[in-house]
């Protein structure tokens, strides 16, 4: 994996230069990851990504956590060179990179016995010795993985859980070092340790011990716990510590910091100098029937962060969802009939959603590149914070309680019929 | 020629086989084209789940099916004309059809009880008492303007005997007036009338009859596939496509199984729809020739092959059986990548009945295909006794080679016919 950094600025951040495989393509950080679950894009399948939201090649995130239970298919794909991991989930031509935790969804927390690290699938907690997750990368075959880690802290967690996770880091990478030349793949170096300086210090220091060209770059974690929970981050509390952390770590190596930040921590993020980041954000909001609508096209209209496709006002308004969106769910559908989906209960509801917001998002990355370059990023910054409005937006997304019930239903037919 | 001086249906035999009843056709219709025999994907609350129009249309799918019923809930007539009709209200420029609403009233709400006026139900919300009339059922039609529409039909179970059957018959003739009289878009919209009369042949000649002195553009045949014997059902379809009239198309209510498409393409019916294949497809079923692969069985996890090496579906080109033995039923993209082929399969099986039939060589592909269909298992009767009554003589069963096998297709057999009984309860 070779990293270039073209240019660092003060108040913008780094634009890099990413060639992860010497005959894939050469990308540009800042990077977004597409995020999938048990391979696959949530909801889409690789013709509609391909058609209808981006036909470039992406770096796919994949999760252990959602594809554990393929370890033994893929292990007899790869065979012989194979075709490779991102051809067996259908999406050939794209790079990857291997994941512990499924940034989507709040990974649960405990479960840190002595020498083993859980990981919580969909049939429970699978405990993953160092032995056991060198063996299932090696099945795999990412072009990217990371290094086995403990990341559950997060703001809330204890001088002494915090500590816990740095050593059992250290104990786990041990391993991951001494056995990686198994593996053909790249490894991220995890660093760890909470809120506390110390303990991420103590973290870095660990990797920054290794020989040269032990791993090609910096997975950042133990932030936020995943799911909504990341989308709800103080920043305050965050930007210091990432900083603290950032400064510490080689130059030219990029860093990962998966999660469904904001889009306005995204922003702030880049700016401390990190460089991966992934589409949870826009998964989490489709999960939760929001359509992404914020603005980073500077103009001088108001605008709002989502559109709630739950709320009834939307039932008879047959506009787009997002006005001058050119992606296939605002050019051939509208607001009311997203909000009939949802009713309804329909799997092309989230579809639609995800296809708007993939493309929203894949957008919103292609601008900030542009305004790292152009030295820009604090006026991108200050238009996502705001929207031209006199305050602060609230990027944050909660759970959609909202219950359908026969009551809620309408009385089309009723009425008609009565 | 103004577009409104064209009829909103017009059909023609495009070829007929020389041995058999089947025909192929060339149906226009407002919004599209349709070649027949054609099945009809069913997209029930305006959407087929889990695929996007574009996809339908990249599958040369030509015709949907929606549910009056569902559709009249949710969203509602109101908004549906708002949105200007369901083509507009969904985003899908090809041609839609829809059946009455009554089937699901009768076999999803409770109560249901038919007299003259109409379908007396408990509203879903407050339990009050409604009616579906003919004409509340043509109205909500009128509103969702689909190119076909049907009237509402007296349903009795296809298992029912006795004066019902006939008492169900006579009504639907008399609710055929009433729909045509309360079709208020007939320059856009074609109404079917539905042809009833259970298991009786008799009954079913005279419904015949008397629909055929209606004015109307194309009959559905009604009241089968619910439960009765494969032996009364062919003969049923049989005796209605021998009066029924050669220079209007034909639609067959509910069917949907690969082998019935073909004895029925055979006994003359041009167009089908069924929910299966994109039921089957939830369940983690994959269609192929000789039946379905249920992919969450444990042999697909390590089968590096396509669901169909010849099927060139947009998930036979990119996923392997592994794959979606391990995504099926879990993450919800397996069930539209299993939709799109089993959409395709039956696309793909219906163009190859026209393409035989436009080379007269269907008798043969009939034979092939049963040949692949059952393979070491012996062919129902009842197929080879429809087959014969239109001609195809089917060569004679294989030996036995294989008793486990044979007892455990039987049994996805039932699997087959239990799942599909189901949902034609809850078409949802």
């Amino acid at each position: 994996m070779k990293f270039a950094i073209e240019s660092i600025k003060k108040n913008s951040g780094r634009l890099g230069k990413l060639r992860i495989k010497d005959s894939g393509p050469e990308l540009r950080t800042p990077l977004l990851l597409q995020t999938t679950k048990g391979g696959s894009i949530p909801w889409l399948s690789s013709d509609v990504f391909e058609s209808h939201v981006s036909r470039k090649p992406q770096v796919l995130q994949f999760t252990l956590s959602t594809m554990d239970q393929m370890a033994e298919a893929l292990a007899q794909w790869n065979i012989g060179g194979g075709r490779g991991l991102s051809d067996y989930v259908g999406l050939p031509g794209h790079l990857n990179i291997l994941l512990l935790r499924d940034p989507c969804e709040t990974t649960p927390s405990g479960g840190n016995d002595r020498d083993i690290q859980p990981l919580f699938t969909r049939r429970g907690k699978e405990s993953l010795t160092p032995e056991r997750y060198m063996e299932m990368v090696a099945s795999f075959k990412p072009d990217i993985y990371q290094g086995l880690c403990d990341a559950d802290t997060n703001l809330e967690s204890a001088k002494k859980r915090v500590q816990k996770s740095v050593d059992r880091t250290e104990k786990f990478m041990h391993y991951v070092y001494e056995n990686r030349a198994n593996v053909e793949s790249t490894l991220l170096a995890p660093i760890v340790g909470g809120y506390n300086t110390f303990a991420r210090t103590q973290s870095i220091k660990h990797a920054r011990e290794q020989p040269a060209g032990s791993y090609g770059g910096y997975i950042l974690e133990g932030f936020h716990t995943n799911g909504l929970s990341a989308t709800t981050l103080d920043s305050s509390k965050l930007l210091p510590i990432v900083e603290h952390c950032v400064k510490q770590l080689e130059e030219d190596k990029p860093r990962i910091m998966p999660g469904a930040f904001a889009p306005l921590t995204i922003l702030e993020l880049i700016r401390q100098g990190v460089d991966v980041f992934d589409t949870s954000y826009a998964y989490c909001a489709s999960m939760n029937f929001k359509a992404l609508t914020f603005s980073f096209v500077q103009d001088t209209k108001e605008h709002v962060p989502f559109l709630d496709i739950t709320d009834d006002v939307i039932k008879e308004d047959f506009s787009p969802p997002m006005n001058n969106c050119s992606c296939l769910t605002c050019q051939k559908h509208t607001r009311a009939y997203l909000h009939h989906l949802y009713k309804t209960n329909e799997l092309l509801g989230p579809i639609l959603l995800m296809v708007h917001n993939l493309h929203h998002y894949i957008t919103f990355f292609e601008t900030i590149r542009e305004s790292v370059a152009k030295d820009k990023l604090p006026e991108l910054t200050e238009l996502v914070k705001n929207q031209n409005t006199k305050s602060q937006v609230d990027y944050s997304i909660a759970v959609n309680t909202k219950v359908i019930t026969k009551a809620t239903m309408g009385k089309g037919f009723a009425a008609a019929a009565v | 020629m103004s577009s409104s001086k064209i009829p909103p249906l017009t059909y023609k035999v495009v070829a007929e086989c020389s041995v058999s009843k089947a025909r192929a056709g060339l149906m226009t219709l407002r919004h599209s084209e349709v070649n027949t025999p054609v099945f009809m994907p069913v997209g029930t609350q305006g959407t087929l789940k889990g695929i996007l129009p574009d996809q339908l249309i990249e599958l040369n799918c030509q015709i949907l099916l929606g549910n009056t019923y569902h559709l009249g809930l949710r969203p509602g007539i109101d908004t549906l004309k708002k949105a200007g009709g369901l083509h507009k209200f969904m985003g899908w420029p090809r041609a839609i059809l829809t059946d009455s609403g009554g089937f699901q009233m009768v076999s999803l709400l409770q109560l249901a009880e038919i007299d003259e006026h109409g379908v007396n139900f408990r509203s879903p919300f407050d339990n009050s008492q409604c009616m579906l009339t003919p004409e509340h059922s043509i109205q909500i039609q009128n509103a969702i303007g689909a190119d076909i529409m049907m009237q509402l039909d007296d349903v009795v179970k296809t298992t029912t005997t006795g004066p019902r059957v006939e008492e169900a018959m006579e009504r639907t003739i008399r609710w055929v007036d009433r729909c045509i009289e309360a079709h208020a878009r007939d320059d856009d919209q074609s109404l079917f009338p539905i042809v009833q009369g259970g298991l009786d042949v008799p009954l079913r000649q005279r419904c015949v009859s008397a629909l055929m002195e209606r004015q109307v553009r194309g009959f559905a045949v009604g009241g089968l596939s619910g439960g009765e014997s494969k032996h009364d059902f062919w003969r049923m379809v049989d005796v209605c496509t021998g009066y029924l009239p050669r220079d209007k198309p034909r639609y067959l209510m509910g069917v949907g199984f690969a082998a019935d498409l073909v004895v029925c393409v055979a006994l003359g019916i041009d167009m089908f729809d069924c929910v299966f294949p994109t039921r089957t497809a939830r369940f983690g079923c994959a269609l192929v020739d000789s039946g379905q692969l249920n992919l969450k069985q444990p042999k697909y996890k390590l089968d590096m092959e396509p669901i169909d090496q010849k099927c060139h579906c947009s998930t036979c080109k990119r996923y392997t059986r592994s794959y979606l033995h391990h995504i099926a039923t879990n993450e919800s993209v397996s069930c539209s990548l299993l939709s799109i082929h089993n959409i395709a399969y039956q696309l793909r099986l219906m163009g190859s009945m026209r393409q035989a039939i436009q080379r007269d060589e269907f008798p043969q592909f009939v034979k092939d295909f049963m040949a692949k269909h059952f393979k070491t298992d012996p062919i129902p009767a009842w197929i080879r006794e429809a087959l014969a009554a239109v001609n195809i003589q089917l060569p004679a069963d294989p030996e036995k080679e294989d008793q486990d096998l044979e007892k455990k297709t039987k049994a996805e057999k039932r699997q087959e016919t239990e799942n599909v009984a189901e949902e034609q309860v809850a078409t949802s």
